[in-house]
């Protein structure tokens, strides 16, 4: 159950994060650019597989027995957490550089002025 | 085998960019650590070389990073390929690093420039070296980091504007990389390069998974790397990062920075991916052939295509543009098509020798662009510093004025055209050799019209800009010497790698065994692990 709702997330997530991509602001394009990245995130998550228990509780024999979710997808997902941070920091400090040498934050103004 | 040289080059770059960005405060003391870390980083890369010595067999070694064996840690890989990107790189990285001390402006150095410059080689060099999926990612995302803000460094209308499409792009970029990573990594069950190698070749022996995945995931993968080599359709962000981004930058991006994306295309596809066999797998409209090398072949006449129409679109771009700049920056996109065509060829060949002779012509052709790029784009940075403009109708009778810069532009020129004795004429050789053997013949049709184009718009830029009356601008000009010596330093290089061709033709067919060797590379990775049927996880 919990695959076919995350897939459907997934699918809205995607599609919002294109969607506003592809619009005329930049805020909304940094948006989209962000929420593309976190869903990339969250497919990795499902990518791990969702059966099994924590792992360090079945490590220790109290929890769900010898089946355990694979941790590394989690350790792939803080490191790709750590990098959208930064490249989403950067995209918003763009931006802001971006409207104050054009005084414009339309992505239809500024292809014009090239 | 297992050998510390090979982080060594890593650990020079951190520790570079580093020192630089703790002695900021002081000028000239960071302009000196930078140059020396730029120094020590040629001297670990010819430490790596001569360890993995490219002119005899082809040797691989890896560095299991904290002493975690292979598939469960990261794995650090130097082999002949690998060695053979690194060499040239940090020739060329050196070179750039010289022509910015005296280029880019003094208050910009202090600021940031060396750092972000140390921590983008710091990338590159870890792209190079790394024989993990993920660990690829992360150094791309390293790279790319650095040359986001290097992009945006004069931060003027058109830096900013440039930027902001370029880092869009690759932000989309690499969600898109994660998205095949993990398809790969929960059909695989592994992120390890080897250990990726050795399952696709033989899944039944690693619970029996589906490769079938595997094909639309290299896809998504392959999309990617296009985009950092700026193959067509993905070079339109190419001309504007380049003519935003400081001379030295751009030459850094077309003859470094660019070859990441290729030298990933060559081990991705050719190293790990080679050994998928795809059984009875057939898709509407597109014909995936069986047996060994199934995917190279699959991948063949696509990359056949992104490399034909990136030397069209390159070559008409360039010859319509009326500043150095942005003939340069097209011209990239043109010279990017003529090393992946051969490599297209290597990927259709079903004889091993045709094979090795693609894969050598593209790191033949890689080194030479990558020399002669960076030539022409410092030698424009230089006539920028003493005209002030690179637009061609305010140039002309560069010859005149400063004759050792355009010598050295001439020399830059004729590389890529490809007159002997430079090394481009061999590039070029080899190009032509290797699509003279596939059975269609499309291949030399395309190199051709590749060529002449090169041709005319060269001549073009000569013609306008060095030759004739010196405008007023060019008269007042005054050319500075650290530049110009730059300069003709990467012009007799290029002469004497065109003189000395014999041994980059060993180091280049070195790379291309070790590249083509999956065997060796997966042993020496894995180092004797036994092959558990582990698998695919639930």
């Amino acid at each position: 159950m919990t695959q076919f709702v995350l897939a459907g997330v997934l699918g809205v997530l995607f599609a919002l994060g294109t969607f506003l991509v592809l619009r005329r602001d930049i805020v909304r394009v940094v948006w989209g650019v962000t929420i593309i990245s976190q869903s990339a995130n969250v497919y990795l998550v499902t990518m791990g597989g969702l059966s099994g228990s924590v792992p360090v509780l079945a490590h220790g024999g109290h929890g769900g027995g010898g089946h355990v979710t694979d941790p590394l997808v989690q350790a792939l997902v803080l490191t790709a957490i750590v990098i959208g941070f930064g490249t989403t920091a950067f995209a918003l400090v763009l931006t802001y550089r971006v409207y104050e040498e054009h005084g414009t934050i339309d992505l239809l103004e500024l292809g014009e002025k090239a | 085998m297992s050998g510390q040289f090979v982080i060594a080059p890593l650990l020079v770059a951190l520790v570079t960019a580093i020192a630089t960005l703790l002695t900021r405060r002081f000028g000239r003391a960071q302009v000196t650590l930078s140059l020396l870390g730029g120094l020590g980083y040629l001297g670990a890369v010819a430490w790596l070389v001569s360890e993995v010595d490219p002119l005899g067999a082809t040797n691989v070694y890896s560095y299991q990073v904290s002493g975690w064996q292979a598939p469960f840690g990261i794995t650090l890989v130097a082999d002949s390929l690998s060695a053979f990107m690194l060499a040239f790189s940090a020739v060329i990285a050196l070179a750039a690093l010289v022509f910015s001390s005296a280029y880019v402006d003094t208050f910009g150095q202090r600021v940031s420039y060396h750092p972000l410059y140390h921590f983008m080689l710091v990338g590159v060099t870890g792209s190079f070296l790394t024989g993990d999926i993920f660990n690829l990612f992360v150094w791309f995302e390293v790279m790319l980091m650095s040359s986001y803000v290097l992009v945006v460094f004069y931060s003027g209308p058109e830096h900013t504007r440039a930027a902001l499409q370029y880092v869009v792009l690759n932000l989309v970029g690499s969600a898109v990389m994660l998205l095949a990573i993990g398809g790969l990594y929960s059909t695989t069950g592994t992120l390890n390069m080897a250990d990726l190698s050795r399952r696709v070749a033989d899944p039944a022996a690693f619970g029996g998974f589906s490769v079938a995945p595997v094909l639309g995931l290299s896809a998504l993968l392959f999309a990617v790397f296009a985009l950092k080599a700026g193959l067509a359709p993905f070079q339109f962000w190419v001309p504007a990062a380049y003519r935003a981004a400081p001379a030295p930058v751009s030459a850094m991006l077309a003859g470094v920075v660019k070859k990441v994306g290729v030298y990933a295309i060559i081990r991705v596809y050719f190293t790990v991916f080679a050994g998928a066999a795809f059984s009875g797998l057939s898709l509407p409209g597109l014909s995936v052939p069986e047996g060994e090398s199934a995917l190279l072949a699959f991948y063949g006449p696509i990359l056949f295509v992104m490399a034909g129409a990136s030397i069209v679109v390159g070559g008409l771009g360039a010859v319509g543009r009326d500043d150095l700049d942005g003939l340069l920056a097209y011209s990239s996109i043109g010279q990017v098509g003529f090393i992946v065509l051969p490599l297209a060829i290597a990927a259709t060949a079903t004889d091993p020798e045709v094979r090795v002779l693609g894969v050598a012509a593209a790191l033949v052709y890689a080194l030479n662009h990558g020399f002669a790029k960076s030539l022409l784009f410092m030698a424009s940075g230089a006539v920028y510093d003493a005209v002030g403009t690179e637009q061609f109708p305010d140039l002309g009778g560069l010859s005149e004025t400063a004759p050792w810069l355009s010598g050295g532009f001439f020399v830059g020129i004729i590389a890529l055209v490809g007159i002997p004795p430079l090394s481009g004429f061999f590039g070029k050789m080899l190009v032509f050799d290797a699509a003279g053997r596939t059975e269609s013949g499309l291949g030399l049709p395309v190199a051709l019209f590749g060529a002449i184009l090169t041709i005319a718009y060269f001549s073009r830029a000569w013609n306008r800009g060095f030759w004739g009356e010196p405008s007023m601008l060019v008269q007042h000009g005054d050319t500075r010497f650290t530049l110009v010596a730059v300069v003709v330093a990467l012009a007799v290089a290029i002469a004497v790698l065109g003189v000395g061709f014999d041994v980059v033709m060993r180091a280049a067919e070195a790379g291309a065994h070790a590249a083509l060797n999956r065997q060796e590379y997966v042993d020496t990775v894995l180092g004797g692990v036994e092959s558990s049927g582990g698998g695919g996880h639930a």
